[in-house]
């Protein structure tokens, strides 16, 4: 094979990433507890060459007020190693990437359960290592509440090391900070040798530790410009760990709306946009931007001055930058957000976003791109009949899978 | 009668370890059979190092998706996991498998668990004890946070599930302070259901008042004839009615012979049997030739079984949200 080919990721999450998806009428309203749902989407993902489907995670609900959180399909939904360890044995090829906590959890414990599903899966998981930046996840495991930034970073380094040691069959013992490992792993590797370490931290600490640690990035940004500048920050911290650009892959998220024609596509955007209780695109906001009371500011006027976050400061830094950019009040800020939570949205054909998605990747501000279909299963049926062929057309990305593993698909290299 | 074949998985005896494979061809032939559930352990709770290459829950969740009546029960300890990360994966598993899921809480501590999982003093049995009582307390709990017709699912009036019927659990323990609720949806079963063993004597009057299943060894089918009536008392003690648990006499399956095979079978010592069996091929493939015949031939009427389709259906236990 000659040109350099993009990735793709299948997205997960409830009904949809748009926050009213569920509403569509016909998104699978039942998703979060129908597992043949599950069960399709992965294989529709596989059938179009896929690298992966990607598993969101939190230990908590998502949204703190029950009245703004019945509004939305986001409160249920299945354990995602779980989850994924089913899809396993439903699914032949494509890569099972879960999130999960380094605040929560301990390293050898989940080792143990990313070694099975690897087995279970002959080589296809990976593991989304994220922190956890909210307080309602905090209060489902202990009464002090949400750590700071910094301190939730450094366990997750220690937790990171401790864990690529065991999968990694490094001397055994361990005894720092946070946690204690006395004997190796007692499960095998599985044919790609260790799961795959996907990182999605966008501060510095998460940036440095993703530069260290991470086989794959996932970010979220808007622009060309701000794609490009993580891209090439990430890539430029990897030098100081001995890695080389391509050890690592940047897969930035895009939520597109496609149809035959640019009109089609916006009517579709447009109806999403009109199923948004104002109330719930707030507080959707709120929760992004760590603030809690949204809510009593006028929603027409401007977003106000906000302290630094404990919790996402990078999503927090993109939302604000992206009102005052665009001039944008509460409301419309909120509305937007509500589509894809701050990641790159594109309406239009195929074609158009076959050229947005090549100018990006072309352009040195991604390695691939984590798909988050708007509703399910619509907007990935039409992503995976509309734009994939269009990039198999123009070369951009595989008419089949070249290998059996996760790895193999990412053109990873087996962990030393 | 009731009956479950629990498999080690961890305990290969020197052998090759069981693939995927013939653990699903395994776990179907059981269901074929009639038997209630498969119970499936793994090294951090027999306290031996482990060379299966998977982990007990995550091979249920791919168990059931192979399977369609058996019940199917992971044993998962309480100092390797969180209560709320565990209460959530079973839920999940007893989504996915259509309500045929337990939990296996072992109350006996592994030597290999405290030394990985940060705790290199390790825990005082005691306070062993008293923090897996009050785990176990939390995952039941959360397991009932969201009542049976708590989702709604009106896309006209936006209304995806109603508040009311969602509730937090707000614990504060000795051990433990978990707020809840959990965000899975309402089990099938609306319970898992709870299997215990390894217990201690003072282990029991809590066990007899939260499990469904207890599993006892015991050497005769006398001897499990007490075992069990002590346990009914303890039930009956804890305001349950005595066919709210059901005790479950572990037979090592090797070792049977035809006469006490015979005997095992023959004899309504208690509520039924586990076949615990090593995870190798000559052992399953031994249950399989030898003891499931025996099964088939007395088990010819399991109309009850399949036309039912949760385990708590099958072990005749009443459903989990009445408390
Ligand atoms: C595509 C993508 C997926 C993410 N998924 C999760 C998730 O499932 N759970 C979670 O707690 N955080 C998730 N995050 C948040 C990141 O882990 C991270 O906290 C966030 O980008 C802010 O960066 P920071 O932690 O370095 O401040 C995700 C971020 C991105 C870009």
């Amino acid at each position: 094979m000659s040109a350099r080919q993009m990735k793709l990721g299948l997205f997960l999450w409830a009904t949809g990433h748009h926050i009213a998806a569920w509403r569509h009428p016909d998104a699978h309203v039942r998703a979060g507890i129908d597992i043949d749902h599950y069960i399709a989407l992965a294989r529709t993902a596989e059938a179009a060459k896929f690298d992966m489907v990607f598993c969101e995670d939190a230990a908590g609900l998502r949204e703190a007020n029950v009245n703004i959180a019945s509004q939305t399909s986001r409160s249920i939904g299945f354990e995602p190693i779980s989850l994924l360890s089913a899809l396993a044995a439903q699914t032949e090829r494509i890569g099972l990437v879960s999130t999960a906590s380094t605040s929560y959890n301990e390293p050898y414990g989940l080792a143990r359960m990313f070694a099975s599903l690897d087995n279970l899966s002959g080589g296809r998981a990976g593991w989304n290592l994220v922190t956890s930046a909210s307080p309602i996840e905090a209060a489902n495991f202990g009464a002090t509440g949400l750590r700071p930034h910094a301190d939730r970073y450094a366990r997750a380094r220690e937790f990171a090391t401790v864990i690529t040691g065991l999968w990694n069959r490094r001397p055994a013992g361990h005894d720092g900070e946070s946690f204690s490992v006395r004997d190796p792993l007692d499960i095998p590797p599985s044919p790609q040798g260790a799961p795959v370490m996907v990182q999605a931290g966008a501060s510095d600490d998460g940036k440095d530790l993703a530069a260290r640690t991470a086989d794959v990035v996932f970010s979220a940004a808007q622009t060309f410009e701000e794609a490009k500048a993580f891209y090439d920050d990430l890539k430029a911290r990897l030098t100081a760990y001995g890695r080389q650009p391509d050890d690592v892959k940047i897969m930035p998220g895009v939520a597109p709306i496609v149809a035959a024609t640019k009109a089609e596509a916006q009517a579709k955007y447009d109806a999403l946009q009109e199923l948004i209780p104002d109330n719930v695109g707030v507080a959707l906001l709120s929760s992004y931007l760590s603030i809690s009371d949204l809510g009593r500011y006028p929603i027409d006027g401007p977003l106000p001055e906000l302290p630094e976050s404990e919790g996402m400061k990078s999503r927090q830094a993109l939302v604000i930058e992206q009102a005052r950019r665009d001039g944008l009040s509460i409301r419309d800020l909120a509305r937007y957000f509500a589509g894809a939570r701050g990641h790159w949205r594109i309406v239009g054909t195929a074609g158009e976003i076959a050229d947005e998605l090549q100018a990006r990747f072309e352009g040195g501000a991604a390695d691939g791109f984590n798909v988050m279909p708007s509703w399910f299963p619509g907007e990935l049926d039409a992503f995976a009949t509309l734009v994939v062929p269009e990039l198999q057309r123009r070369g951009l990305f595989r008419k089949d899978y070249e290998g059996r593993t996760l790895r193999e698909h990412l053109g990873l290299k087996r962990p030393a | 009668m009731h009956l479950a074949v629990s498999l080690n998985i961890a305990a290969a005896d020197g052998q090759d370890v069981l693939d995927f494979g013939q653990i699903s061809t395994f776990a179907r032939q059981a269901e074929a059979a009639g038997v209630d559930m498969v119970i499936i352990s793994d090294s951090l709770t027999s306290g031996e190092p482990s060379t299966s290459p998977f982990e007990a829950t995550t091979l249920l969740a791919a168990l059931a998706t192979v399977t369609k009546k058996i019940g199917l029960v992971a044993s998962a300890s309480t100092l390797a996991h969180q209560p709320y990360n565990l209460a959530r994966r079973f839920a999940s598993l007893d989504i996915i498998s259509h309500g045929r899921v337990g939990w296996n809480a072992t109350l006996r501590q592994s030597p290999l668990e405290a030394a990985n999982f940060s705790r290199p003093a390790g825990i005082p049995n005691d306070d062993f004890r008293r923090r897996a009582e009050e785990f176990i307390g939390i995952v039941q709990g959360l397991w009932r946070g969201w009542d049976a017709d708590a989702l709604l699912f009106d896309k006209a009036g936006g209304r995806f599930h109603d508040p009311a019927k969602t509730h937090v659990l707000d614990h504060k323990g000795e051990f433990f302070a978990v707020r809840g609720p959990l965000n899975v949806a309402r089990s099938p079963q609306d319970m898992p259901v709870l299997a215990m063993s390894g217990l201690a004597g003072a282990d029991l009057d809590f066990a007899a008042g939260v499990a469904d299943v207890i599993a006892i060894e015991e050497p005769s089918p006398e001897g499990a004839r007490a075992t069990c009536d002590d346990l009914k008392k303890r039930v009956l003690t804890a305001g349950r009615t005595p066919d709210a648990l059901k005790v479950l006499t572990t037979v090592f399956a090797p070792d049977l012979t035809a006469a006490r095979l015979e005997a095992w079978l023959g004899t309504e010592s208690c509520d039924g049997l586990i076949f615990a069996l090593p995870a190798d091929l000559s052992a399953i493939n031994g249950f399989t030739d030898r003891i499931v015949p025996e099964l088939r031939r007395r088990n010819s009427d399991r109309s009850a079984y399949y036309a039912d389709t949760t385990l708590r259906a099958h072990l005749g236990l009443g459903d989990g949200g009445a408390q």
